[in-house]
């Protein structure tokens, strides 16, 4: 059985509503990219096509060296958004208030256009498993990470931006869909949403659910940011390595996306096997190209 | 324990001691069994970690060997669970894992360049600093010299090590066959730091080693000299300190100096 033949009918979105402390809902970036170290150099040296980065949280936690005054350098010239993978909202063990620390001081200093992370755990009893594993979509894990996310956000000043993640896993007391799951966290919590459609793909094929029914039931008013990535297909089930191209069913469901969520800050991800910069800009381009294409009103030529 | 934490406890254990029970709880997709889909967590966890400690240890790696490291590896992670949510710090007790632990503890060459690379990857990212000039040591007077202490550059850190480590460590970054491992009669004394943002090592002979471990005590300039005139020439001590202290500034390692007003 799986979860998603659970709901009988398609939700209507929830209804839009004013986020925490009036937070405005944050700019529209343009098409960005991953930061990673193999394009310091290009990045800084060359002026490349790009309207924004998106830095991982984790790799500027440091006390100071070559990365941060890196990062210095690319918020001067660029807007930044930083994405963390060791937040663990979705975490029972207690918060731990050092990482918090460490992640409001970053943001000090880097002044980012929003603080992203993951509706995931990374590890219980004291053990970090560096990895974004799953929960149940049950109410109590829903009322668990509402208030982890309320916690959080206080901490920081600043609404967060949760990332749906690949899944490989169900679990059977599931009671409501994943995309059920993020639109009541969002309602509840006022953080913004991150809709990785790579992911979406990916755990739709998983668990055998149509990728546009959790499009569907996403509130539109709620996502901010769009992530496009590459994975690994092995059969039976896709693995989200982020080490490929984006490939044709994601830009697919990235047109998808775009009819659904309109005009949304939107980037490539690519964690592993980096390829040269230049290779990147062509699917940042192709992110562009097909926003115009797409959102463009009928019969209006983009150049 | 609310049946959420039981849950997530549960999972974990599933991931770290291959323990079933989880699977209880969790559905078959539609084209694959439960099992083989967790397996993808199990197997993640494990090649992230590995992947982490290659890239943290890159010449360990490469002195190794994929398949000894990656054993070695394996057997960090097993007794090593990660206590630090940044990855960065993983690998922070190999070293000592690798010098207390059977098979590694008999063959210190290993440790020590593990030792050698967890101090240049610290160097990297070590806390920015100013560091002291030559033009703010012209503001002294003389007579005023013998009451200086100065404070190290927060990336600056000592390692004595008793094999041939740092060697193999330049033939390995050289690309280049490593020598044999071996033990020099005397031990290498290692000063490691950042300059600007590139991580540095060089070794120090017994005398300027003495004379760094004391400065960055806090002994002031007249009784490092002192200490100097007991290891060589004692006419020839203050100058040998001054000239010590004059490679340190020019190469950043200082950050301060204090006491001489």
């Amino acid at each position: 059985m799986n979860v998603s033949t659970k709901i009988r009918d398609p939700r209507p979105s929830p209804a839009p509503h004013a986020p925490p402390d009036g937070a405005a809902r944050p700019d529209f970036l343009g098409f960005g990219l991953g930061l990673r170290a193999q394009h310091y150099d290009e990045i800084l040296n060359g002026n490349p096509p790009i309207d924004w980065f998106e830095v991982i949280s984790e790799n500027y936690m440091l006390p100071g060296g070559q990365p941060l005054a890196v990062l210095e350098r690319i918020r001067e010239r660029y807007p930044v958004v930083m994405h963390g993978v060791s937040l663990s909202i979705a975490s029972t063990a207690p918060p731990d208030f050092e990482y918090l620390r460490q992640l409001r001081d970053l943001a000090r200093r880097v002044e980012p256009k929003w603080i992203s992370d993951h509706l995931c755990w990374t590890g219980v009893h004291g053990k970090n498993l560096h990895d974004l594993l799953p929960i149940p979509f049950t109410k109590e894990a829903l009322d668990h990470v509402v208030g982890r996310v309320q916690l959080v956000q206080e901490f920081l000043g600043r609404p967060i931006v949760l990332e749906n993640v690949s899944t490989y896993v169900q679990f059977s007391n599931s009671e409501m869909t994943e995309w059920e799951f993020l639109s009541e966290l969002s309602r509840r919590s006022g953080c913004w949403l991150l809709f990785d459609v790579n992911n979406v793909y990916v755990s739709a094929f998983n668990h055998g659910y149509d990728p546009l029914a959790f499009l569907q039931g996403i509130p539109a008013d709620r996502v901010v940011q769009f992530h496009i990535a590459g994975h690994s297909h092995m059969g039976t089930h896709i693995i989200d390595t982020h080490d490929h191209p984006v490939c044709e069913d994601v830009w697919e469901l990235y047109a998808a996306a775009l009819r659904r969520f309109g005009q949304v800050s939107t980037m490539i991800e690519r964690d592993d096997n980096i390829p040269p910069l230049e290779e990147l800009i062509v699917e940042v381009d192709r992110t562009r190209a097909i926003a115009a294409k797409v959102l463009s009103p009928p019969g209006r030529h983009v150049g | 324990m609310s049946d959420f934490a039981r849950q997530q406890g549960e999972f974990q254990r599933g991931i770290l001691a291959s323990d079933d029970s989880v699977l209880a709880e969790l559905l078959d997709s539609p084209k694959e069994k439960r099992e083989t889909l967790f397996a993808v967590y199990r197997h993640a966890y494990s090649a992230r970690l590995v992947e982490a400690m290659r890239s943290e240890h890159e010449l360990l790696h490469a002195y190794l060997g994929d398949e000894a490291f990656d054993q070695m590896a394996r057997a960090y992670i097993a007794s090593h669970p990660s206590q630090n949510a940044n990855l960065r710090w993983f690998s922070t007790a190999l070293p000592d894992f690798l010098r207390s632990t059977k098979p590694y503890r008999g063959h210190p060459v290993i440790s020590e360049l593990a030792a050698l690379e967890k101090a240049l990857n610290d160097a990297f990212d070590a806390q920015d600093c100013e560091v002291l000039t030559l033009a703010a040591m012209a503001g002294f007077v003389p007579e005023r010299w013998n009451d200086l202490r100065f404070r190290p550059h927060p990336s600056a850190a000592r390692l004595d090590l008793s094999t041939n480590a740092s060697t193999i460590w330049l033939a390995l970054k050289s690309e280049e066959t490593p020598p044999e491992a071996g033990a020099p009669a005397e031990p290498c004394r290692l000063l490691i730091w950042r300059q600007d943002v590139t991580p540095m090592f060089r070794e120090l002979a017994p005398e300027e080693a003495m004379m760094w471990d004391e400065a960055a005590s806090g002994i002031p300039f007249g009784v490092l000299c002192s200490m100097l005139a007991t290891y060589d020439d004692p006419d020839g001590a203050a100058a040998r300190g001054a000239g010590y202290l004059h490679s340190w500034i020019t190469a950043g390692l200082l950050a301060g100096v204090f006491g001489g007003d």
